[in-house]
């Protein structure tokens, strides 16, 4: 079998035993630049609720008895944990998956509730590399194999096609671009 | 048969490459323990030289954690308005937002940063978008004292 067949052969077999990880590290990549870009939080949805206390609150008069008019109001009686006043105007009831935000003047109650985003909380404690021990061997293996699959993928073809042709020219513009985009961001 | 030995030699070399890295990583960091000074973070915040570099124990209703990676949060003093951040240190990797609102005592080291650093830190706060808002932990978020915790713990609810 001469060198070309051997170069084939890898780049086929990695390829397929780690379709699945590139997918797990593709998707969680763009999550997590827009996490990055403040766009969007992968991991957590939010979901907000507005209610209304009849009267105006002042700081001073709130207590047990008010926090739970607040949390019967918002039906989370089940879920509060504790209160405090970030501000003079703001009251903050934190409850089990969530919390309470209430205006005192308004009497704007506010009540959000946070839980995990199915599949991109599960494929961010992945890429983030949260489960350590075996996991960091096979993201390594699949990180040296990512380099495999390149290097081979640079010598699949021959002739004007090939890496001395046409996919010379576009694994240069492939390796300028990010240089590029250190030059205007980084190093400019 | 040829093919399997390759992979496999593939395997045994990205395994070791690891472990290598591994065991540095495992080297002792500090000899010796210095003693654990507990303290409210109204005595830290009144003389934080005094406290610079120590391990040091606090305690507070933890009011907000960074959404962004779960890489600082905040807890109250009993005044409900002197606040102090927190970063995970140790084997500590991330603080949950489940943590907020509940009183969570902490052990680590009380570190105070130089100028230079607060600069810098202020410098990265402000070009935040989150952060165009002031919040209650705003000012705990860019002060130059913190704390790195090593252990917490849940005390309530």
């Amino acid at each position: 079998m001469n060198w070309r067949k051997w170069n084939r052969w890898i780049h086929r077999e990695l390829g397929f035993l780690f379709f699945g990880m590139t997918i797990v590290y593709g998707i969680s990549g763009i999550a997590l630049n827009h996490h990055v870009t403040r766009d969007w939080d992968p991991g957590i949805i939010t979901r907000s609720v507005i209610n209304q206390y009849p009267d105006p609150l002042q700081k001073s008069s709130v207590d047990r008895t008010t926090i739970e008019e607040i949390l019967e109001i918002s039906g989370e009686k089940e879920n509060y944990k504790q209160y405090y006043f970030p501000s003079d105007n703001l009251l903050m009831i934190y409850l089990k998956g969530g919390h309470i935000t209430v205006d005192l003047h308004s009497g704007r109650i506010q009540t959000t509730k946070i839980r995990s985003r199915p599949v991109f909380s599960e494929l961010n404690y992945l890429h983030y590399n949260k489960p350590k021990k075996l996991w960091t061997w096979f993201s390594d293996l699949y990180a040296f194999g990512l380099v495999l699959i390149a290097i081979s993928g640079l010598f699949l073809i021959k002739g004007r096609k090939g890496i001395t042709g046409r996919g010379g020219v576009l694994t240069l513009i492939g390796i300028l671009l990010p240089l590029l985009f250190l030059v205007i961001y980084l190093w400019v | 048969m040829q093919k399997a030995a390759f992979l496999v030699i593939i395997a045994l070399l990205a395994v070791s490459c690891n472990q290598a890295s591994s065991e540095n990583n495992n080297a002792p960091e500090t000899a010796g323990a210095e003693q654990i000074v507990s303290a409210t973070i109204q005595e830290l915040l009144a003389t934080p030289a005094d406290y610079d570099g120590k391990e040091v124990a606090v305690s507070g209703m933890v009011t907000h954690v960074c959404r962004h990676g779960g890489q600082k949060c905040f807890i109250v003093a009993e005044d409900g308005e002197t606040q102090i951040r927190i970063v995970p240190g140790g084997d500590i990797d991330e603080f949950k937002i489940e943590m907020e609102g509940s009183t969570v005592a902490f052990k680590g080291v009380f570190r105070v940063l130089s100028s230079t650093e607060v600069e810098a830190l202020v410098e990265d706060y402000e070009s935040q978008e989150q952060h165009a808002v002031e919040q209650s932990h705003s000012e705990a978020e860019k002060a130059d004292y913190f704390v790195e915790a090593v252990d917490f713990k849940e005390v309530s609810p």
